[in-house]
C-alpha cells in the first residue's frame, strides 16, 4: 500500500469534523447517522491501512534542517491506531445518548470527531517532531469538548488543563530539540538512535532532558505532581472524561513517553542510570498517590479520574523498566486499562444521565434499578483491582514479571505499590458495588425502581467491553504475543 | 555595477522622496503614495535579495564621489537584503490590516501625517539596516525615533500624549549614550566607516591599547541600543507606547522599530566591534541574564494586565527578551536564532495587533476582556487570525513561533552548558506563563454568549483589512513550514557580514 | 477428565438459576437445594473413590505460567468430602433457621455457588488455579455475611472483603515472587523448589503466602475481620464460615509449604520460628479474647481464631505426627465448630436470645441442643475419649518430638492454657444452661426445642464429633499416609 494512504485517516476526520461545523445539522437522527458513518469509515479504512502496512514510511516535508515530519506504520502505530479505532465508533455511539439533550451538539461532535483524527496522527507519528505537532493539536482541539458546558467550573478547568498541557509539552519540547541535535537519525527505531559515542560531556545533559521530557510528556499521563489537571477535567461530558481522559489524552502520554524512552533515547542508555531512578519512583509516587485518593474521593466520576491517575503509572511502571519485558507489560496494561477505563466511565455516565446523581454515597439501591450498568461496573471494579478472570490480573501480572525480571530493591518496592493500589483499587470500586446491590435497605431499593438501565446504544459498548475483559482474563494470549513481538522488535 | 545593485539606494532615496511629496497632498494620495512606496521596495528588496543570494557575497555601495574611508558608503549583503524584504512586507501588510482604522480614528488633516510618518520610518529602518557608517546610522536613529513618537501620538488624545513623552525622554537617552560611544570610536579610532573602524580597533586591540575606552564604547552602545529598543529594564515605555495608538502603528512599532535598532546593534557587533571581542568582555553575559529576565518579567505583567492591546505589548517586551538572550548566548547560532526571531516576531506580532484591532472594532471599540467576551464569533477572520497568532507565539508547530523556539533551544546547546539549562528553563517557563495568557484571551474570544451578542457591534470588517490579515496568516504558516530557505540566508548572510 | 467440572460448576449452574429465576413455591426451593447438596457429596465421595492418576484436568492458559490446571490428590480428596458433608448438614439447617428471614434465594444462591467454588479450590493442582478460585471464594461469600443488609452487616461484609482481599494480595506477592524465581507452581508432595539453591527472597514469599492465607485463617496479625464478620451473618452462615471456609485458608498454606516450597525450604529457619510464634499468639489470645466475650457468637467467632491456629501450629512444626495432629484438627473442629454455630443459631431462632449472660436454664428448654452443645464444648477442650482429644494428643506429642527450640515444649503449655480457657468459655456456658440457680423462673419454661431440621445436623456433628475421638483409625491412617509423602 502506498505511504501516502497513511494520510488519508488522519485527515477525513479532520475534514469531516470541519465540515460539520460549517455546515450544521440540525436535525439529531441523521446527524447522528452520518458521524457514525464517518468514524466507522475511518475506523475501517485504519484497519485497512493496517493490515496493509506501507512498506516504507512517508516523508512530508521539514520544518527546518533536521526537523522533518513523517508518518510511519510501525508496531507501536499499529497497537495504539488500532486500539484507537476500535474505540472511537463505541464511544460516539455512546455519544449520541448522552448528548441527546444538551446544546450546540454539532460543534461538540465536530471537534469529537477531529480529535479522532489527530490522535490517529500522534499513534501514526514517525519521528518525535510530528508526533510533537500532533501532541500539541491535540491539547487545541480537546479544549472545545472540554469546556463545553460552559459553566464556572468547566471554564476553570479548562484553563487549568491547557497550562498544564502546554507547560508539559514545554518541557518535552527540550527533549526533542536535543535529541534532533543529538542523534544519529531523527526517526523513531527500537532500542533509540542517540549518538551516544558523541556524548561526550552531555551524558549527563541528555539524562537530566530525558527527565524533563518524560515530566512534560506526562503531565498527559498524570504524573505527580502534573496530574491536577485530570480529576478536574472530570466536569466535561461523560463521553469526553472517558473517551479522551481515559483513552486518548492520557494514552497518548504514556504512548509518547514510550517512544521517547524505547524509540530515541534507548532503553539501554537509561538502564541503571540516575534517570530511571527518577522516573520510576515518580511513577510508584503517583500509584500510591493515586489510589489513595481515589478511597477518599466521593465523586464518582472524579473516583474513576483518580483510578486513571494511578492506572497510568501502572504502565508507566512497567515502561521505565527500560526493558523487552517493561514494555511489553506497558503495552499490554495500556490496551487492558483502556478497555477496562471506558466501561468504568460509561457506566459513571449512565448513572449520572439517568439519575442525575454524582456522588458515591448517592447510589445505594441502585444496583436493582439499573442491573445492567452495575453488573459492567462490577466487572470493570474486579478487572481493575486485579483479580484474576479478568483482563487486569494479566496485565498486572507481566507488570510485575517485568518487575521481577532482576532481582532489586526497586522491582520489590515496585510489587509492593502495585498490591497496595491493588487493594486501595477494591476498595474504591466494589464498595460501589455493595452500596449499589448490599446497601441501604428496602427503602433505597423502593426509591431507586424509577430508574432504569440506559437504551441499547450506551449499554452495546459496555456489554462489549465487559466480554472482552473477561475473555482477556480467561485466555490472553494473542494479545501478549502480539505486544511481545513489538517490544523486541519482530513485528 | 549592475542594475540591481543600485536598487537599496533607490528604495531609501523613494521612501524618503515619498515622505517629501506627500506633504501637500490629501489623504488618500498619500496613502496610495504610500502604499506603492512599499510596493515597490519590496519588489526591489527580492530582487536583491536574489542578486547578492546567487553572488554570495556582499558588495558596498558608495554614497556620492567620496571613496571610503572619508565618504558614506551602504553595504549590501545577503542578511540585508533578507530583512529588507521583510521589514517591508510586513510594513505593506500591517498597512492593509489597519487601513480601515486610519481611516476612522484619525482626522483628516492627520491622516496624510500619519502615511509621512510611515515613509520616513521606512527610510530609516533601510538606512539601518543597509548603512555602513556609524553617523549615518545615529542620524537615522533620530529620524527613526521621531517618526515613531510621531506615529505613537498621532491620535492627538491625553494618554498619547503621555506615552510618547515618555518614549521621546527614554529614546533620547538611549541615542544620547550611542552618541557618546561614537564620538569616543572616533576619538580613539578616527574613523566613522564600520570596516575601516573594525581594522583600527584590531589593530588597538593588538597593542593592548585603550582597553578601558573600548568596552565603555560597548557598553555605552548596548545600553543605548538596548533602550531603544525594549531590553529589560529599559521597557517601560513600550506598553503604553504600543497600548493607545492606531492598530497599524501598534502593529508596525512593534514589530518594526525596536527591530531596527536590533539589527543595527547586532551589526555594530559584527562589523565594528568584532564579535569574538564582544563575547571577550562578558557584556553578552549580561545581554543574556537582562534577556531571560525580559522573558520572564514580561509575560509575568502580560498576565496581570486586564487589557488585551497591553498584554500584546508586554508580550513584545518578553519576545525582545527572547532576542536578547540569542544574542547573549554568544554564538553564531543564537545570533542566527535572534535574527530569525526579528523576522519571526514581527510576523506574529502584526498579525496579533491586527486581529485584535479587528476584534475590537466588533465590540464597541473596547480592548478589555469583559467587553471582548465571544468577539471570536462576531469577527470571525479577525477571531481566527488571533488564534493562529496565539498558537504561534505559544510555539505550536506548523507555526513560525515554533521555528523561532527550536532555533533558540537548539542555538543553547552550542554555548556553555550552563547557560544552555538556563536557556532551555527559562524557554519552558516563558512557552507557559505565553500560554496562561495568550490562550486564555483566546478563551475569552471565544466564551459562549447570547445569539445578539454574535453580531458585531460597531463596525463591519473591511474587505482590505481581511486581505492584510490572510496575509499575516500566510506569512505566518509560510514560515512555520518553510523556514529553511530563511535561515540559510541568515547564516550565509550572518557569514558575510562582519 | 473433563467429569472434573461437575462438582464445581454443578453447583454454581444451580445456585445461579436459583437467584435468577426464583420458584415460587418455598417448598420446591428447598427441595432443589437440598437434591444439589446431597447430589455434591455423592459426587465428592464418588470423586474419592477414584485413583488418582486419573483426576487431572488442564482447562487453558491465560498466559505463560498462568494455567488453571485441576488435579485431586489425598489432601484434596479429604477436604472435598469434608466440604460437601459440612455443606449438607448446615444446609439442612439452614432450612429452618432462614424461613423467618428475607431474601432465602439470594442466601441459597450464594451458599451452592461458594460450595461449588470450594470443590474447585479443593481440586486446584496448581498454585495459580488455587489463588484464582481463593479470589472468587472470597468474593461470593461477601453476600452471606452481609446478608441482613444492615448497616452493620454490610460493614462487616466490607472488612471481610477488604481484609480477604488485602491477605489474597499478600500470598499474591508471594506467587509473583516464586515465579520470579522460575518455580513451576504444579503441586507436588514434598514441594518443588529446590531448598538448597533457595534464596531468602524464597523465603520471604513463603512467609508473605502464611501470612496472606494465614488471613483467611484468621491467623494474627491479620485475624481482625473474624469475630466482626462471622457474628453478623446468618448462624448457618456463620458456621461455614467458621467451620469451612477458614480451612480455604489452611489448605492454602498447606498446599505452599508442603506441596510447593518444600518443608526443608523453611525448616529452621526465621520463617518457619515466626509462623510457630504466630500460631502460639493467636491459640492464646484468641482463647483469651473468647473468654472474655458475651455474645455467643462473636465468642464463637474467637474460638475460631484459636482453634485453627492449633491447626496451624502443627503445620509450622514441620513433623508428621504433628502435621497428622494438624489435619485431624481441621476435620474435628470442623464438626465441632458448625454443631456449636448451629446449636447457637437454634438459640437464636427460637428465643432470640444472643447473649451469653441471658442463657440461664436455657438447658432446660432445649435440652437436645443443649446437650449437643455440651458435647461439643467437651469435645473442644480436648477430653478423652472425645475427637479433639486425639488430634490435640497428637499436636502435643509431635511438638515434644520436633526438637525445636522453645516451642516444642511452650506448644504443649499453651494448649493446655488454651484448653483450660475453652472449658471456661463453653462449658460455663452449659453449666448455666442446665444449673442456673435458684432464682430461675421455672415456671415460665417453655419448650423450644427446634423441628427435626435443625436437630438432625445438629446431632449429627456432634455425634460424629465424639464417635469420631472412639474410632479416629481409618482418618488417622489416611493421614499418616499423607504426612509420609510430603515429609
Amino acid at each position: 500500500m502506498s505511504p501516502y494512504f497513511i494520510l488519508v485517516p488522519i485527515l477525513v476526520p479532520i475534514l469531516a469534523g470541519i465540515l460539520l461545523m460549517t455546515f450544521p445539522i440540525q436535525d439529531y437522527k441523521t446527524r447522528a447517522v452520518a458521524v457514525e458513518s464517518v468514524v466507522i469509515l475511518n475506523s475501517i479504512l485504519v484497519f485497512v491501512l493496517l493490515l496493509n502496512r506501507p512498506a516504507e514510511r512517508l516523508y512530508l516535508f521539514s520544518f527546518v534542517e533536521g526537523l522533518p515530519l513523517t508518518l510511519n506504520i510501525d508496531g507501536m502505530a499499529t497497537f495504539f491506531g488500532g486500539l484507537v479505532a476500535f474505540l472511537w465508533p463505541l464511544a460516539t455511539l455512546y455519544t449520541f445518548e448522552y448528548m441527546r439533550h444538551e446544546e450546540r451538539v454539532n460543534t461538540f461532535l465536530s471537534f469529537y470527531t477531529i480529535t479522532y483524527g489527530v490522535t490517529l496522527g500522534v499513534a501514526f507519528a514517525g519521528n518525535i517532531v510530528t508526533m510533537y505537532l500532533f501532541y500539541e493539536a491535540l491539547t487545541m482541539v480537546t479544549l472545545p469538548l472540554v469546556i463545553h458546558t460552559m459553566t464556572e467550573e468547566a471554564q476553570k478547568a479548562t484553563r487549568k488543563y491547557l497550562n498544564y498541557m502546554i507547560g508539559g509539552t514545554a518541557f518535552a519540547f527540550i527533549g526533542i530539540v536535543f535529541y534532533s541535535l543529538f542523534c544519529t537519525d531523527i526517526e523513531f527505531v527500537l532500542g533509540g538512535n542517540l549518538d551516544v559515542a558523541n556524548l561526550g560531556e552531555y551524558a549527563n545533559i541528555a539524562l537530566l532532558v530525558y527527565v524533563l521530557a518524560f515530566f512534560g510528556f506526562g503531565v498527559k499521563a498524570a504524573v505527580f505532581p502534573f496530574h491536577g489537571w485530570l480529576p478536574s477535567a472530570s466536569v466535561a461530558p461523560t463521553p469526553v472524561t472517558a473517551l479522551l481522559h481515559a483513552v486518548a489524552v492520557v494514552k497518548s502520554g504514556v504512548f509518547a513517553i514510550m517512544r521517547l524512552t524505547y524509540f530515541c533515547f534507548g532503553a539501554d542508555f537509561l538502564k541503571g542510570t540516575w534517570a530511571q531512578t527518577v522516573v520510576v519512583i515518580a511513577a510508584m509516587v503517583t500509584i500510591v498517590y493515586g489510589s489513595t485518593q481515589g478511597v477518599r474521593e466521593n465523586h464518582f466520576k472524579r473516583r474513576l479520574a483518580y483510578s486513571t491517575v494511578s492506572n497510568l503509572s501502572y504502565i508507566l511502571l512497567g515502561v521505565t523498566m527500560m526493558s523487552p519485558l517493561g514494555l511489553v507489560a506497558g503495552l499490554c496494561h495500556m490496551f487492558v486499562h483502556a478497555i477496562m477505563k471506558i466501561s468504568g466511565f460509561f457506566c459513571a455516565g449512565a448513572v449520572m444521565h439517568q439519575t442525575d446523581k454524582n456522588y458515591v454515597y448517592e447510589l445505594d439501591g441502585l444496583g436493582y434499578a439499573m442491573p445492567a450498568t452495575f453488573t459492567a461496573l462490577l466487572i470493570s471494579g474486579l478487572s481493575l483491582t486485579g483479580i484474576p478472570l479478568f483482563a487486569g490480573f494479566v496485565s498486572k501480572w507481566s507488570i510485575v514479571q517485568a518487575l521481577l525480571e532482576q532481582p532489586s530493591i526497586m522491582g520489590y518496592v515496585g510489587v509492593f505499590v502495585l498490591l497496595y493500589s491493588a487493594l486501595m483499587t477494591g476498595i474504591y470500586m466494589l464498595s460501589i458495588n455493595v452500596r449499589g446491590w448490599f446497601s441501604g435497605g428496602t427503602a433505597a431499593r423502593q426509591d431507586s425502581a424509577r430508574f432504569h438501565d440506559p437504551s441499547w446504544l450506551m449499554l452495546l459498548p459496555l456489554a462489549i467491553f465487559s466480554v472482552i475483559t473477561v475473555a482477556l482474563g480467561l485466555n490472553a494470549q494473542a494479545l501478549l504475543a502480539f505486544v511481545q513481538s513489538i517490544a523486541t522488535g519482530t513485528f | 555595477m549592475t542594475l540591481v545593485q543600485n536598487f537599496p539606494f533607490f528604495c531609501i532615496i523613494l521612501s524618503m522622496f515619498s515622505a517629501i511629496i506627500s506633504f501637500p497632498m490629501n489623504h488618500r494620495w498619500a496613502m496610495r503614495v504610500h502604499l506603492v512606496m512599499v510596493t515597490v521596495v519590496l519588489a526591489l528588496s527580492l530582487c536583491v535579495l536574489n542578486y547578492t543570494a546567487s553572488t554570495g557575497e556582499s558588495y558596498t555601495f558608495m554614497m556620492g564621489h567620496f571613496p571610503a574611508p572619508w565618504g558614506n558608503e551602504i553595504r549590501i549583503g545577503v542578511l540585508e537584503a533578507l530583512m529588507a524584504v521583510f521589514f517591508s512586507l510586513i510594513m505593506l501588510l500591517s498597512v492593509l490590516g489597519g487601513l480601515a482604522h486610519i481611516g476612522r480614528e484619525l482626522k483628516n488633516s492627520r491622516k496624510n501625517l500619519f502615511f509621512i510618518l510611515l515613509d520616513l520610518l521606512m527610510s530609516s529602518l533601510l538606512a539601518l539596516i543597509y548603512t555602513n557608517d556609524l553617523f549615518t546610522a545615529y542620524v537615522f536613529i533620530e529620524i527613526n525615533t521621531i517618526s515613531a513618537c510621531g506615529l505613537i501620538m498621532i491620535k492627538k488624545e491625553g494618554r498619547t500624549y503621555v506615552s510618547a513623552l515618555r518614549y521621546m525622554v527614554m529614546s533620547l537617552v538611549g541615542s544620547s549614550l550611542f552618541l557618546i560611544a561614537l564620538t569616543l570610536l572616533y576619538t580613539i579610532t578616527g574613523q566613522l566607516l564600520m570596516s575601516p573602524a573594525k581594522e583600527a580597533l584590531a589593530e588597538l586591540v593588538a597593542a593592548g591599547e585603550y582597553e578601558v575606552p573600548m568596552l565603555v564604547i560597548i557598553a555605552l552602545v548596548t545600553v543605548g541600543l538596548g533602550i531603544k529598543s525594549g531590553l529589560y529594564p529599559f521597557h517601560t515605555w513600550i506598553p503604553d507606547a504600543y497600548g493607545y495608538t492606531t492598530p497599524s502603528a501598534s502593529a508596525i512599532l512593534s514589530s518594526l522599530v525596536s527591530k531596527g535598532y536590533l539589527f543595527l546593534l547586532i551589526k555594530i557587533f559584527y562589523r565594528v566591534l568584532d564579535f569574538e571581542f564582544v563575547v571577550s568582555s562578558q557584556v553578552v553575559n549580561l545581554l543574556f541574564m537582562l534577556g531571560i529576565l525580559g522573558m520572564i518579567m514580561g509575560s509575568w505583567l502580560a498576565i496581570k494586565t486586564q487589557n488585551i492591546r497591553r498584554m500584546a505589548a508586554f508580550s513584545s517586551v518578553a519576545q525582545i527578551g527572547y532576542i536578547y538572550m540569542g544574542i547573549g548566548l554568544g554564538t553564531t547560532a543564537g545570533v542566527v536564532a535572534a535574527l530569525f526571531h526579528i523576522i519571526s516576531h514581527g510576523a506574529m506580532k502584526s498579525l496579533l495587533f491586527i486581529s485584535i484591532s479587528g476584534l475590537s472594532e466588533v465590540s464597541d471599540d473596547k480592548s478589555d476582556f469583559e467587553s471582548l467576551k465571544g468577539a471570536g464569533f462576531r469577527n470571525k477572520l479577525a477571531g481566527v487570525a488571533y488564534t493562529v497568532g496565539a498558537m504561534s507565539m505559544i510555539g505550536m508547530p506548523l507555526l513560525t513561533g515554533f521555528i523561532s523556539k527550536y532555533m533558540f533551544a537548539s542555538a543553547a546547546t552550542t554555548a556553555l552548558q550552563g547557560k544552555m539549562v538556563i536557556a532551555w528553563i527559562a524557554l519552558a517557563i516563558s512557552t507557559i506563563l505565553n500560554t496562561v495568557y495568550f490562550m486564555g484571551s483566546v478563551l475569552t474570544i471565544y466564551h459562549s454568549v447570547p445569539a445578539e451578542q454574535r453580531k458585531p457591534h460597531g463596525m463591519m470588517p473591511s474587505r482590505v483589512e481581511s486581505v492584510g490579515t490572510v496575509g499575516l496568516i500566510a506569512l505566518n504558516v509560510g514560515l512555520g513550514i518553510a523556514a529553511t530557505p530563511v535561515i540559510q540566508a541568515i547564516q550565509t548572510g550572518l557569514a558575510i557580514f562582519g | 477428565m473433563i467429569a472434573l467440572l461437575i462438582p464445581v460448576l454443578m453447583p454454581i449452574a444451580v445456585g445461579v438459576l436459583l437467584m435468577v429465576f426464583p420458584p415460587r413455591q418455598r417448598k420446591i426451593m428447598l427441595a432443589v437445594v437440598f437434591a444439589a447438596l446431597a447430589i455434591s457429596l455423592a459426587l465428592a465421595v464418588g470423586v474419592a473413590l477414584q485413583p488418582e492418576d486419573a483426576l487431572c484436568l488442564t482447562l487453558g492458559t491465560v498466559a505463560e505460567g498462568l494455567t488453571f490446571y485441576l488435579q485431586v490428590d489425598a489432601v484434596g480428596k479429604l477436604f472435598s468430602v469434608l466440604v460437601a458433608f459440612v455443606w449438607l448438614l448446615v444446609g439442612l439447617d439452614a432450612f429452618e433457621y432462614m424461613s423467618h428471614e428475607h431474601d432465602e434465594p439470594r442466601f441459597f444462591g450464594f451458599y451452592l455457588i461458594v460450595e461449588g467454588v470450594l470443590a474447585a479450590l479443593c481440586y486446584a493442582g496448581n498454585l495459580f488455579t488455587f489463588y484464582v478460585f481463593f479470589e472468587v471464594m472470597t468474593l461470593t461469600s461477601v453476600p452471606l455475611v452481609m446478608h441482613e443488609l444492615t448497616h452493620e452487616a454490610v460493614m462487616a461484609g466490607l472488612k471481610y472483603l477488604f481484609y480477604s482481599v488485602g491477605g489474597a494480595f499478600l500470598s499474591l506477592f508471594g506467587l509473583f515472587l516464586f515465579t520470579a524465581q522460575g518455580a513451576e507452581l504444579t503441586f507436588t508432595a514434598g514441594g518443588v523448589l529446590d531448598s538448597a539453591s533457595a534464596s531468602g527472597v524464597a523465603r520471604l514469599a513463603v512467609f508473605l503466602m502464611i501470612l496472606g492465607f494465614g488471613t483467611k485463617a484468621g491467623m494474627f496479625p491479620m485475624h481482625g475481620w473474624l469475630p466482626t464478620a462471622h457474628p453478623v451473618a446468618p448462624a448457618p452462615a456463620s458456621a461455614v464460615l467458621s467451620g469451612v471456609i477458614t480451612k480455604a485458608g489452611v489448605l492454602g498454606i498447606l498446599r505452599t509449604v508442603y506441596y510447593v516450597a518444600g518443608p526443608e525450604l523453611i525448616r529452621g529457619t526465621w520463617v518457619q520460628y515466626a509462623w510457630i510464634g504466630l500460631t502460639l499468639i493467636t491459640v492464646f489470645m484468641g482463647s483469651m479474647l473468647a473468654y472474655r466475650e458475651n455474645v455467643l457468637k462473636k465468642r464463637l467467632a474467637y474460638s475460631t481464631v484459636s482453634q485453627v491456629s492449633y491447626v496451624l501450629f502443627g503445620l509450622s512444626l514441620l513433623q508428621p505426627v504433628a502435621f497428622v495432629g494438624a489435619l485431624l484438627h481441621v476435620v474435628f473442629h470442623s464438626l465441632v465448630k458448625n454443631g456449636l454455630f448451629l446449636s447457637a443459631g437454634a438459640i437464636i431462632c427460637k428465643t432470640g436470645k444472643t447473649k451469653v449472660d441471658e442463657l440461664k436454664g436455657i438447658g432446660k428448654e432445649m435440652p437436645v441442643v443443649l446437650w449437643c452443645f455440651t458435647l461439643a464444648g467437651v469435645t473442644l477442650v480436648g477430653i478423652p475419649p472425645t475427637s479433639a482429644f486425639v488430634s490435640k494428643w497428637y499436636l502435643a506429642t509431635g511438638s515434644l518430638a520436633s526438637g525445636i527450640p522453645v516451642a516444642s515444649w511452650l506448644g504443649p503449655v499453651v494448649l493446655l492454657v488454651s484448653a483450660l480457657l475453652t472449658a471456661g468459655y463453653l462449658l460455663t456456658v452449659s453449666i448455666d444452661a442446665f444449673l442456673p440457680g435458684s432464682d430461675y423462673n421455672y415456671a415460665a419454661l417453655e419448650k423450644h426445642e427446634p423441628t427435626w431440621q435443625m436437630l438432625v445436623p445438629i446431632v449429627t456433628l456432634t455425634a460424629l464429633a465424639v464417635l469420631l475421638g472412639v474410632w479416629p483409625g481409618g482418618l488417622t491412617a489416611l493421614l499418616t499416609n499423607i504426612a509420609g509423602s510430603v515429609l
